[in-house]
C-alpha cells in the first residue's frame, strides 16, 4: 500500500491522538516514588486503548479472510491497521510509564516492539517495492502461477530448440524442394551450436534459475552469450534465438519478481505470528493485572 | 490450472508460524504454571519491603479452589504488621490492601493515596457523631483547614516572656560585646544539642526544676532532628541574662525554684559575713533618709543573723522582682514566704495530630517559614507557620513537594503497635538463593 496524500487524515488524527495521550501522560504521570503508571486510572486507559488498537489491527486479517463482509472498505481497514497499530506502541509505553517490566510484561513489550518495528518495515517495503516491481518486472505474473509459468517457459524453449533441429533435418533431407530460402540455407550441423547452448546453459538456467554462477541469470552476460550464439548459427535460426532470449528474460523477471515478492511479504512471517502471540499474552496480562 | 488451490510455501510457513508462536506462548504460560511460579501473572513487582515474598503468593493472597484469588486477607498482613486502628471513634475500618496497594513497583507502601483518607475524612462520621476534627477534607491543597493551633486564636500558651524582635536586632549586647543572634543560637534539635551553645554559661548551675511543657514531648521513635529541643536557660540565656544576686558576690544562683534559691542565697551570705565581719557596721545611706522622719544614727551595727536576714531580703527582692521576673511569671501568694514560678508551658510540638521534620526542611532558612519571628514582641505570638506557607511547596504537581495526606498524617499510631509472631522461616523466603558457604 502506497503511503501518500490519501493518508493525510489518518496522519493528522494519529498525531492528534498521540499529542493528547502525551499531554495526558505528562499531567497524570506519577513520580517514581508513587509506583508504576499501569495501575493508575490513566495508565489503565492507555493500556485498554492500546490493546484495543492492537485488536483492531489484528482484525484486518479476519477482514481479508472474508472480503465479502460489508464492513468498511479494505483500504480503510488497511489504513486503520497501519496507523492505529503504530499508535499502540506509544500508548503502551505511556501505559507502562516507559518501563520495560519483567517476566510477562517484558515479553509483551519485546513482542510489541518487534511487531510494530516489523510492521513499519513492511509498510515501507509495501510503499516502495510495488513501484520497483512495475519498473523492473514488466512481465509480472500472478505469484502463485509462477511455477506453472516457469514450466511453460521450459516447455516452450524445448519445443523451439526441437523445432529448429527438426527444420534443419527436414531441410537436409529434402533440400531440393526448397520450400523456404532460410530452410534451404541451413544444415543439421548448423543447428548443433544451438542445441549445445540450450543443453549446457539454457536448460540448467530454466530448471533452476537461482543456481549460482549461471551466465543467463545476468542480463548483460546473457545478451553476450546470445550474441555469440547468433554468430555461430545461420540467420534462419536467429528468430528462434530471439525467442529463446525472450524466454530467458522472462525467466529472469520471474526470478526478480520472486525475490521482490519475498521482500514484500516475507516480513509477514514475523509480523503475523508474533502479533497473534502478542494478542494472546496481552489478553492474559490484561485479565491477570486487572484481577490482581 | 490448479495453482490457486495449492498453498504457496510463504503462506504455508505463515500459517505454521501463526499456530506455532501462539502455541509457544501458551507453553510459556503453562511452563510457569507447572513450576508454580506465578510471577508471570503479576501485575508488577512488589515494593522493596515485600520483595522477598515475590514467590510467596500465598503470603498475602487468599487461595480459592486451588488458585490464588485477587483478594488479600487483612489477617495475612497482620501476621507481620499488627497496626493499631486509626481512631477509637471511627465507624469504618478499610482493608489493608485498599490503602496499601501492592504490585506497583518500587514505592513506599506507606505513601497511600488521598482517596484512602478522604473516604472517611471527606465526609467524616464518627461513633457518637462528636469530633474535634474537620468533617470535610478532600485534599491538602483545597479544603484542609488552617492548623488547629492557629485556628483557635488563643496564641502561644508559653509563659516565658520572650521578645523575638529584640533578640534578633543587630548589635545586641552580648557577654563579650555586640552580637547578632541567629535562630540556631537557641533553637536546635535534640540531636544537635551537644554542640557548643554560644550563649551558655558554665558558671550557672542548671538546677533540677523540670521544664514544664504544654504538650508532651514527641514519641521516642520520632527522628531526633524532627523537632526542636525545648530551649533551656543554661544553654541559651545564661551568658547574657546572669543570675548574679548580690553585688559583693560573683556567684550566681542556680536556675531553680525559689525553694532551692533561698537557702542558696542565705548560705552564701552567711559565708560572706563570716569572712567579712567588718561589714556588720553599716553606715547610714543619706539617700534612704525619709522626709519628716527622724534621721537615723550614722552607723548601725548588726548581728550576723540580722545582716544575713536583711541582705537576703534585699537580694531576693531583686531576684523575684527583677532578675527572675524578666522572663518568668511569678505568683506571690499572701502569707507565703516565697513566690511560685508559673509553669513555662513551652510547646515542643504544635501539631499533635501531624508529623513534621525540621531536618527535612533544612533546605530553606528558618525565617522563610517563621517570618513572624523577626517582628514578634509578645510571648503569645504564635510563630507556627500557617498552612499557606506549607502550600507554597506542598501542592499537586510534578515539580512540587508531596502534598498527599500521609506526608504529615499517620493512620496507624506506631506507639500502639503490637508485637507479632510471624510463621515464616528463612528457608521460605530464600528459595532461589544459593546455599550459604560455610567457612571454617
Amino acid at each position: 500500500m502506497r503511503i501518500d496524500h490519501t493518508h493525510k487524515s489518518w496522519l493528522v488524527a494519529s498525531l492528534a491522538i498521540l499529542g493528547a495521550a502525551a499531554l495526558l501522560y505528562a499531567v497524570a504521570r506519577p513520580p517514581a516514588s508513587r509506583g508504576s503508571m499501569g495501575g493508575t486510572a490513566p495508565g489503565l486507559a492507555f493500556g485498554a486503548i492500546g490493546f484495543a488498537f492492537m485488536i483492531f489491527a489484528a482484525l484486518l486479517g479476519a477482514r481479508k479472510k472474508v472480503p465479502v463482509w460489508r464492513i468498511g472498505r479494505a483500504q480503510t481497514w488497511m489504513r486503520g491497521h497501519l496507523w492505529l497499530g503504530l499508535l499502540s506502541l506509544p500508548l503502551i509505553l505511556f501505559h507502562s510509564g516507559f518501563r520495560y517490566g519483567h517476566g510477562l510484561t517484558a515479553l509483551l513489550m519485546t513482542l510489541l516492539i518487534v511487531v510494530v518495528a516489523s510492521g513499519v518495515f513492511g509498510a515501507a517495503l509495501q510503499h516502495y517495492l510495488p513501484r520497483v516491481i512495475t519498473r523492473e518486472v514488466t512481465m509480472e505474473t500472478i505469484y502463485e502461477e509462477m511455477d506453472h509459468v516457469r514450466a511453460q517457459l521450459r516447455e516452450e524453449a524445448e519445443q523451439l530448440v526441437a523445432g529448429a533441429a527438426e527444420e534443419t533435418a527436414v531441410a537436409a533431407v529434402g533440400g531440393s524442394s526448397g520450400s523456404t530460402a532460410a530452410a534451404a540455407a541451413v544444415s543439421e550441423d548448423d543447428a548443433a551450436p544451438l542445441k549445445n547452448f540450450f543443453e549446457r546453459q539454457m536448460a540448467p538456467f530454466l530448471a533452476n534459475p537461482r543456481a549460482h554462477g549461471l551466465a543467463l541469470a545476468d542480463a548483460a552476460r546473457a545478451h553476450n552469450a546470445f550474441s555469440q550464439l547468433r554468430m555461430l548459427v545461420p540467420p534462419a535460426l536467429h528468430e528462434t534465438i530471439e525467442d529463446l532470449e525472450n524466454i530467458c528474460e522472462e525467466q529472469r523477471q520471474l526470478s526478480r519478481q520472486a525475490q521482490l515478492h519475498l521482500w514484500l511479504h516475507g516480513w509477514l512471517l514475523l509480523h503475523i505470528p508474533l502479533s497473534l502471540a502478542l494478542l494472546l499474552l496481552g489478553a492474559v496480562h490484561a485479565v491477570m493485572a486487572l484481577r490482581y | 490450472m490448479d495453482y490457486f488451490q495449492r498453498q504457496h510455501p510463504l503462506r504455508r510457513w505463515r500459517l505454521l508460524l501463526s499456530v506455532a508462536l501462539p502455541a509457544l506462548a501458551v507453553v510459556y504460560l503453562a511452563w510457569h504454571g507447572v513450576r508454580g511460579d506465578r510471577r508471570v501473572y503479576s501485575a508488577g513487582t512488589l515494593a522493596p519491603v515485600h520483595a522477598v515474598l515475590t514467590r510467596q503468593c500465598a503470603a498475602c493472597h487468599v487461595t480459592q479452589a486451588g488458585f490464588f484469588s485477587e483478594q488479600t486477607a487483612d489477617e495475612k498482613c497482620m501476621s507481620c504488621h499488627d497496626g493499631a486502628i486509626h481512631h477509637a471513634a471511627q465507624v469504618f475500618t478499610p482493608s489493608c490492601a485498599s490503602c496499601h496497594t501492592e504490585h506497583r513497583g518500587v514505592i513506599s507502601l506507606a505513601a497511600t493515596s488521598d482517596a484512602a483518607c478522604t473516604q472517611c475524612h471527606g465526609n467524616l462520621t464518627t461513633r457518637g457523631n462528636a469530633t474535634q476534627f474537620a468533617r470535610q477534607i478532600d485534599s491538602f491543597a483545597d479544603d484542609h483547614p488552617e492548623f488547629a493551633a492557629l485556628r483557635s486564636g488563643h496564641g502561644d500558651s508559653g509563659t516565658i516572656q520572650l521578645n523575638h524582635y529584640r533578640h534578633m536586632q543587630p548589635n545586641l549586647l552580648g557577654p563579650k560585646g555586640p552580637v547578632q543572634m541567629a535562630c540556631a543560637d537557641c533553637h536546635r534539635s535534640p540531636a544537635d544539642a551537644n554542640q557548643p551553645w554560644p550563649y551558655s554559661d558554665a558558671q550557672t548551675q542548671p538546677g533540677n526544676a523540670p521544664i514544664v511543657a504544654a504538650k508532651p514531648d514527641p514519641p521516642a521513635s520520632t527522628p531526633t532532628r524532627a523537632y526542636m529541643a525545648t530551649p533551656t536557660y543554661v544553654r541559651t540565656c545564661a551568658a547574657c541574662h546572669t543570675l548574679q544576686f548580690d553585688k559583693v558576690l560573683a556567684e550566681r544562683v542556680p536556675h531553680d525554684t525559689p525553694e532551692v534559691i533561698h537557702p542558696f542565697v542565705v548560705a552564701k551570705l552567711q559565708s560572706y559575713i563570716a569572712a567579712h565581719p567588718a561589714e556588720l557596721r553599716l553606715p547610714r545611706d543619706p539617700n534612704r533618709d525619709l522626709p519628716e522622719k527622724p534621721i537615723p544614727a550614722d552607723y548601725r551595727v548588726l548581728t550576723p543573723a540580722q545582716w544575713v536576714a536583711e541582705r537576703t531580703a534585699e537580694d531576693e527582692q531583686l531576684l523575684w522582682r527583677k532578675t527572675c521576673k524578666q522572663c518568668h511569671s511569678l505568683i506571690f501568694n499572701e502569707g507565703a514566704p516565697l513566690p511560685r514560678i508559673a509553669p513555662s508551658n513551652i510547646t515542643a510540638q504544635y501539631m499533635p495530630h501531624a508529623n513534621f521534620d525540621h531536618s527535612q526542611h533544612a533546605l530553606v532558612s528558618c525565617i522563610s517559614c517563621h517570618a513572624a519571628a523577626t517582628t514578634s514582641q509578645q510571648t503569645a505570638d504564635l510563630l507556627l507557620p500557617g498552612i499557606a506557607t506549607c502550600r507554597a511547596c506542598h501542592r499537586p504537581g510534578t515539580e512540587t513537594a508531596e502534598s498527599r495526606c500521609f506526608e504529615c498524617h499517620a493512620y496507624h499510631d506506631p506507639a500502639q503497635r503490637k508485637p507479632v509472631h510471624s510463621s515464616f522461616s528463612l528457608s521460605d523466603l530464600v528459595i532461589s538463593a544459593a546455599p550459604p558457604v560455610i567457612t571454617k
